[in-house]
């Protein structure tokens, strides 16, 4: 594996994130002046600035489906049809 | 009300036409993001609600509800993350946020040319991040230990009557002090000069406190760097190098990328 692609594949944490985008680097100014960049980030919980952000990027990766309460609501409906039961949940 | 725009980054137009974007939601959860075309340039969009998302209650959220940056933060990063994988992209910072479509065309169109030029300048480039992070006082040890101006102090005070030894020995410490800072300084744009020998162009940011990064080291230097594909690894290869050569006196390098542009993209 080349340097490149250790590093790639590197857990980034939210502090590191930040550090990017909220940088100096407006491009193009937007009509709603958002100026993060003066909140002092010293009064943000730090371990979620330093939570990494691991999981989020692998659950988008793996093309894996989010788990929604409509998943699982359509789940329970497929339970219920199974067992032949009138259904007790009022959607 | 009409609806707000968020804005996540520009494309050239040539490259959507041949991609279809991946389908996921905006930045509010519900709606789906979409692209708004003018000519060579293509904006990355979604929709926002104004009761929802006014200046004051993103600044609110900003300041007061850390789960909220974090989700946001994350959600427009990965967003660029996954732009950045197909599309030569310049980033938008996070939170830039238009009152109308009509509004952000008329904005973009008056930057036509800069943004233009962006794109054949990160054409084929990458932006990497370089932080540096000594421990004091392993560096510290090995000033007060090694440093000429130090060494002179010390001789100049032996020789001293005792009474006045001392008083000076005192201010010593304040000495290494400020040769630690020197020092730290004198590495790192050795460092950074190396290694803007492998860029386009290099930038050097602010430093982050402990109480930011939550680690034990002090963040020595914070830097970021426009390299072409074909010199990253060499670029990084330097980096180890370093790090090997200088890791057992304190110091440790920490690089990341490639980024989505966000700093190189940058012409306001």
């Amino acid at each position: 594996m080349s340097l490149k692609e250790s590093i790639e594949n590197k857990d980034i944490a939210l502090i590191d994130i930040l550090d990017v985008i909220l940088d100096k680097g407006v491009a193009i100014k937007g009509d709603l002046v958002i100026s993060i960049a003066g909140v002092d980030l010293v009064y943000l919980d730090l371990r979620v600035l330093i939570a990494s952000v691991e999981t989020l990027v692998q659950s988008h990766e793996g093309n894996r489906e989010k788990t929604s309460s409509i998943h699982f609501d359509k789940q329970r409906g497929e339970l219920v049809h199974a067992t032949g039961q009138p259904n007790k949940w009022t959607d | 009300m009409e609806n707000l725009i968020y804005l996540y980054g520009l494309l050239p137009t040539e490259e959507v036409t041949d991609k279809p974007l991946p389908s996921v939601k905006g930045f509010d959860g519900k709606g789906s993001i979409y692209t708004v075309s003018m000519n060579k340039i293509t904006a990355v969009v979604s929709d926002l609600n104004p009761a929802d998302y006014s200046e004051e209650l993103i600044k609110d959220k900003i300041g007061n509800d850390t789960e909220w940056l974090q989700e946001k933060a994350f959600h427009h990063h990965e967003m660029l993350t996954a732009l950045y994988k197909k599309f030569t992209i310049i980033p938008l910072k996070f939170c830039t946020i238009y009152k109308n479509e009509e509004s952000m065309r008329s904005t973009i169109q008056s930057s036509k040319e800069k943004v233009e030029d962006s794109f054949k300048l990160l054409k084929g480039n990458e932006e990497w991040n370089l932080k540096i992070y000594c421990d004091d006082n392993t560096l510290k040890k090995q000033v007060s230990e090694n440093n000429p101006t130090i060494e002179a102090k010390k001789k100049e005070i032996s020789e001293l009557p005792r009474g006045r030894q001392f008083f000076e020995n005192k201010k010593i410490d304040q000495l290494i002090e400020t040769e630690l800072e020197n020092e730290k300084n004198r590495v790192c744009e050795r460092v950074h000069e190396k290694l803007k020998e492998y860029s386009l162009h290099a930038a050097i940011k602010k430093n982050w406190s402990k109480d930011v990064t939550g680690l034990k080291e002090n963040m020595a230097w914070n830097s970021v760097f426009l390299i072409p594909v074909a010199q990253v690894e060499r670029f990084l290869e330097e980096v180890y190098q370093v790090e090997e050569e200088l890791g057992e006196s304190g110091w440790r390098f920490e690089a990341s990328g490639p980024w989505p542009a966000y700093h190189f993209s940058s012409f306001s």
